[in-house]
């Protein structure tokens, strides 16, 4: 048999021809079904991302039923409620009237605070406050995860059953962003489980860095404050209470704070301090001075402080400390933790430059202040 | 989140079909690489170029296919989000004596920690952070 085959390969012209059909055959199959050989490589990328995101879901799942058995000790298994807050979804109100959407906003936030944090109470009752913000945080993570995996999921499974290119190409072009976001929420579960201070913390850390051995007192919800004096000046500092996992309500600190001030002197510039995402290029750590609101999130909080400032036509400085993505909600790197020093002498100086003596500075470090206190 | 256990989508992991079209593709790669090597003796020296072309063009695709055999695999053991190494820096008020260890579960910034070792003091945690090695990898 063996011969026999040698057989086929003697002739030159025979190789060559067999060359030459093999060519034109793969070139006719190209010209006809290249898109689909194109969408079947892309599917199979997504296929493989979708591995790593299911583990990592998965993951996170079975850390936060770790974690809510180590804290709650209860002895019933959390798996169900667990599995509960992971498919907790919101629904944004709606915004073809504008008017009076941000208030709306807010109160389903609120509310959603409310019943996560109940949520949390119920599963874990024996724990801490500290340790149901921890807790909630880590949750959050794997619920964040979970939406991932689902709508990675979703595609992928819509691709393959319409093996339309384009539907195929949505979400085949966007997973490299998407994939770091999901590496930031997976690094985020050893964070909030173990209780580390992260990358957002940083505006909480300068905050904690200005106000540490004065006294403080609460003035909104999860939110303190502390009067340091500074050149002649008092700082107002006001961070969200640590060192449980929360990011408070520094809108309705800010309001509490200049609204509240009758009869005191009144509150002469606001300088906000908040982790910023950094431009490829940029260093992590690198910080830069700006003008207006810094300040992420839903907007509520954002809008609060801009209602606030403008209603006394206080002057808002920001100043922003560049962090990767990957930073984000992950334990704090070095580089991010030095930055501290660095924004602490950057609103010092702005203090000395923007304003004069006797004035009153409202200084506030927006973030999680996870593994922080103050 | 019923869906968390059984299969959720297709697989296309390595079946069958595809161990078999592996172990063709080789028989036919080696039996072209035993031809090209013949026929640099033979009447037709080139043709050996055309045998050694298809030759390792068949195991260029059963390495391909091995590739992504393993990279499937390993994605799937390898579940663990990633762990970093993160420190406490711990200083003392008195004596502003420094020390750095690695974290334990309960370590915040400015708790008070642990006796001091030089002098009665308390020592306070100043600071937690990755530990330095990692900013080469990010």
């Amino acid at each position: 048999m063996f011969l026999q085959i040698e057989q086929l390969f003697q002739n030159q012209s025979d190789i060559g021809m067999i060359l030459q059909t093999l060519f034109s055959l793969s070139f006719i199959i190209y010209l006809f079904y290249a898109q689909r050989i194109q969408a079947m490589s892309m599917l199979r990328q997504v296929e493989g991302t979708l591995r790593k995101v299911k583990s990592l879901r998965d993951e996170g799942r079975s850390v936060s039923i770790k974690a809510v058995k180590e804290v709650g000790k209860q002895d019933l298994d959390p798996a169900l409620d667990v599995d509960r807050f992971m498919d907790h979804f919101f629904i944004t109100p709606v915004d073809m009237d504008p008017a009076g959407v941000v208030q709306k906003l807010g109160q389903l936030l609120n509310v959603r605070e409310n019943v996560w944090e109940a949520e949390v109470r119920a599963m874990a009752p024996e724990a801490s406050d500290s340790q149901v913000n921890n807790l909630e945080n880590l949750l959050e993570a794997a619920l964040a995860l979970n939406i991932y995996y689902k709508v990675i999921r979703h595609y992928y499974l819509l691709g393959k059953k319409t093996m339309n290119i384009y539907i195929i190409m949505q979400i085949h072009m966007i997973l490299p962003l998407i994939v770091r976001e999901i590496e930031a929420y997976s690094s985020a579960l050893q964070a909030f489980q173990e209780g580390m201070p992260i990358g957002d913390g940083i505006g909480p850390l300068v905050a904690a860095r200005m106000m540490h051995g004065y006294e403080y007192e609460e003035v909104a919800k999860e939110m303190v404050a502390a009067e340091v004096p500074y050149e002649g000046r008092t700082l107002i500092v006001i961070k969200a209470k640590g060192p449980g996992g929360s990011v408070g309500k520094p809108g309705d600190a800010v309001g509490n704070l200049i609204n509240g001030r009758k009869g005191e002197k009144k509150i002469k510039a606001v300088i906000m301090v908040d982790a910023a995402g950094k431009l490829e290029g940029e260093a992590t750590g690198s910080i830069a001075e700006g003008i207006g609101a810094a300040i992420g999130g839903a907007g509520v909080e954002k809008y609060k402080i801009e209602e606030a400032v403008k209603a006394h036509e206080i002057p808002m400085y920001a100043i922003a400390i560049k962090e990767d993505i990957s930073h984000v909600v992950a334990p704090m790197v070095e580089e991010l933790f030095k930055a501290a020093e660095k924004a602490v002498e950057a609103i010092k100086r702005m203090v000395v430059e923007r304003t004069e003596e006797g004035d009153v500075v409202l200084v506030a470090g927006i973030g999680n202040t996870v593994g922080i206190a103050q | 989140m019923g869906s968390t256990t059984g299969t959720e989508y297709p697989s296309m992991s390595l079946s069958w079909v595809t161990l078999a079209v592996v172990v063709v593709i080789g028989i036919f790669s080696l039996f072209s690489l035993y031809m090209g090597f013949r026929a640099f003796g033979s009447e037709n020296p080139e043709n050996s170029t055309y045998y050694i072309i298809i030759g390792t063009a068949g195991f260029a695709v059963i390495g391909y296919m091995f590739f992504r055999t393993k990279a499937i695999t390993t994605t799937r053991r390898k579940s663990d989000a990633p762990k970093v190494d993160v420190v406490t820096i711990l200083e003392c008020p008195s004596c502003n004596l420094k020390r750095v260890r690695d974290f334990k579960r309960g370590d915040y910034i400015y708790k008070d920690d642990e006796p001091c070792t030089r002098c009665d003091g308390t020592m306070v945690i100043t600071g937690i952070h990755r530990r330095a090695e990692d900013k080469k990898k990010a």
